[in-house]
């Protein structure tokens, strides 16, 4: 798994991947840190971790799109496939690699939180709880991707379906409003957003980390058993 | 040693083997023959656990792909058609990757890299990036990687394709130089690659095992032919000259009297070419029956590879 998980992180870095996706993130937190704090004169440091939130939904189909996909493209999964690690230690190590990336991006972050907590007011418990949700949200974002990579055939499939899907999580609220009687109460229910809006009020709540937790999981074993039913059914 | 027993594998609705038995025992080359399509490369990644038959086994030294499919990927090395690169990488970076991948101790993995790399005569491009290199050096990076975690059986699915001249010689050269300490099977096209290397031909046709036949170094090149015209019924013969050993192919057709068939046999190389002879007259006088006429004669890989993949019924 941490052969994997090296080589993995390592390609980030080697291609512009790695860089490419720090710096949007940093350049679209950055406007939303002027709009929302610079601008405001606010301390309200848990409306900007929202708006970051929404970053994950354009970044994590560009970090998850090749895990998959690529080999599956320029055939280097046979490489994997039949080397003596399992489908669960592969998957794993492809998704930490992706986490790991995103947790280092979120570490850059904290210079926006130093520059509060030098010309404003921070509540700590609050903040920590912010970022606990933002940093589950995007962990819950690159499962849903990574799971679209292991079926995608290209990496661009991958990007372009993944998109659509975490519009469609985006706007599951919006879509629930609409849907009557029990169907949009699941959708509701289902919804990423809103499920993560207690962390948004500075709010520890286990349901929703429970929830966060259930989608990374479900995720990775729905990719996992793509990827073995794809060996069953075909090979490639 | 992998061994695969009645082994069916279908891509949908589309059968592209058809109860396949072969093994590749310990210590031999074993070359895999046939036209385009005729199943080499799903015989290849079945036996590598790339995907798993419809039906019957893959054995890696006795032990059962299904049961244990990672025992058996820590026993075998694999080239496939094209070779899993990773362009980015430099190829000591790529060999560092595969040698983690397939368990080399943490400790041990410079040096082990840096055995694989003098052996497959990668050193002049060790720090280049895959991407970068010729055809030939990309292949040898492919067979390096197989060699990683040093597996005592190594499959390749044709190792020399698209290669010029002097890099086949070369990629032959180090097959045979493995052959020395590895099991090796291996795909081709080219018959006097596998007469040159192999101990053993294995002739894929139409997903069926066509013909499998020794490559004797020792023998004359040449496989007996008998053509015989023998006094028994066809149903009657047929089951009987089955039993012969070394028979590898076999076809008859009753004569113009219902009493006599009309056969030829094929049998397998042997240091003494007259004892298939030998075989049927004692078989046949075993069974009281006479032969009319008996013609022995030779046959090379490339007539009898002819034969098996023209579509003609043959298998013994």
């Amino acid at each position: 798994m941490t052969a994997v998980w090296r080589k993995e992180l390592r390609s980030y870095f080697c291609t512009p991947v790695g860089y490419v996706c720090a710096g949007v993130f940093l350049a679209l937190a950055s406007m939303f840190f002027y709009v929302r704090i610079l601008q405001q004169h606010s301390s309200d440091y848990l409306s900007f971790i929202l708006r970051m939130s929404y970053i994950w939904m354009l970044l994590c189909p560009v970090l998850t799109m090749r895990l998959f996909a690529e080999e599956r493209q320029k055939r280097t999964d046979q490489l994997l496939f039949t080397s003596p690690v399992s489908l669960t230690r592969i998957t794993l190590g492809k998704y930490l690699a992706a986490v790991t990336v995103l947790l280092g991006i979120v570490l850059l972050t904290g210079i926006y939180a130093a520059v509060v907590a030098v010309y404003g007011r921070i509540f700590a418990g609050e903040m920590l709880a912010g970022y606990l949700g933002f940093i589950l949200q995007g962990c819950a974002f690159a499962a849903v991707d990574l799971m679209i990579s292991a079926m995608a055939k290209t990496p661009i499939i991958a990007a372009v379906v993944s998109f659509g899907v975490n519009f469609v999580l985006y706007v599951m609220d919006e879509l629930a409003y609409y849907v009557p009687g029990w169907a949009g109460d699941i959708l509701s229910f289902l919804s990423l957003y809103s499920r993560n809006e207690p962390f948004i009020m500075g709010q520890l709540s286990p349901a929703a980390i429970v929830y966060d937790l259930a989608v990374i999981t479900g995720c990775l074993f729905a990719a996992i058993h793509i990827l073995d039913a794809r060996r069953w059914r075909k090979g490639a | 040693m992998i061994e695969l027993k009645h082994v069916d594998k279908f891509y949908g609705r589309v059968q592209a083997l058809k109860d396949v038995s072969l093994t590749a025992g310990k210590g031999e080359i074993v070359g895999l023959l046939g036209v385009n399509g005729a199943g080499k490369s799903t015989a290849l990644n079945l036996m590598t656990g790339y995907f798993p038959p419809t039906s019957g086994t893959v054995t890696v030294d006795g032990v059962d792909m299904l049961a244990d499919p990672l025992g058996c990927k820590r026993r075998i090395g694999y080239l496939p058609e094209q070779p899993p690169l990773y362009d980015e990488m430099t190829v000591t970076e790529y060999l560092t990757f595969v040698s983690r991948l397939r368990e080399v101790k943490a400790g041990s993995v410079p040096a082990h890299v840096k055995d694989i790399i003098a052996l497959c005569g990668l050193s002049e491009v060790a720090g280049r990036p895959l991407g970068k290199l010729s055809k030939g050096y990309r292949q040898r990076s492919g067979v390096a990687q197989a060699l990683c975690g040093d597996p005592p059986t190594l499959v390749m699915d044709e190792p020399t394709v698209g290669l010029d001249p002097r890099q086949v010689v070369e990629i032959r050269e180090l097959i045979r130089t493995l052959g020395k300490t590895h099991t090796v099977v291996f795909s081709s096209h080219v018959l006097s690659e596998v007469q040159q290397l192999c101990t053993r031909a294995v002739i894929l046709h139409g997903g069926r095992v066509a013909a499998n036949v020794t490559l004797d170094k020792l023998s004359d090149g040449a496989f007996t032919r008998l053509r015989a015209v023998i006094a028994m019924q066809e149903k009657r013969l047929m089951p009987l000259l089955r039993e012969l050993p070394g028979l590898i192919e076999a076809k008859a057709h009753p004569g113009r009297d219902g009493g006599k068939t009309e056969c030829t046999l094929v049998f397998d190389r042997e240091s003494d070419p007259s004892q298939p002879v030998h075989r049927l007259n004692r078989l046949m006088a075993a069974h009281g029956a006479s032969i009319l006429m008996l013609v022995p004669e030779q046959d090379s890989l490339e007539a009898l590879f002819l034969r098996a993949t023209s579509g003609e019924e043959g298998t013994p």
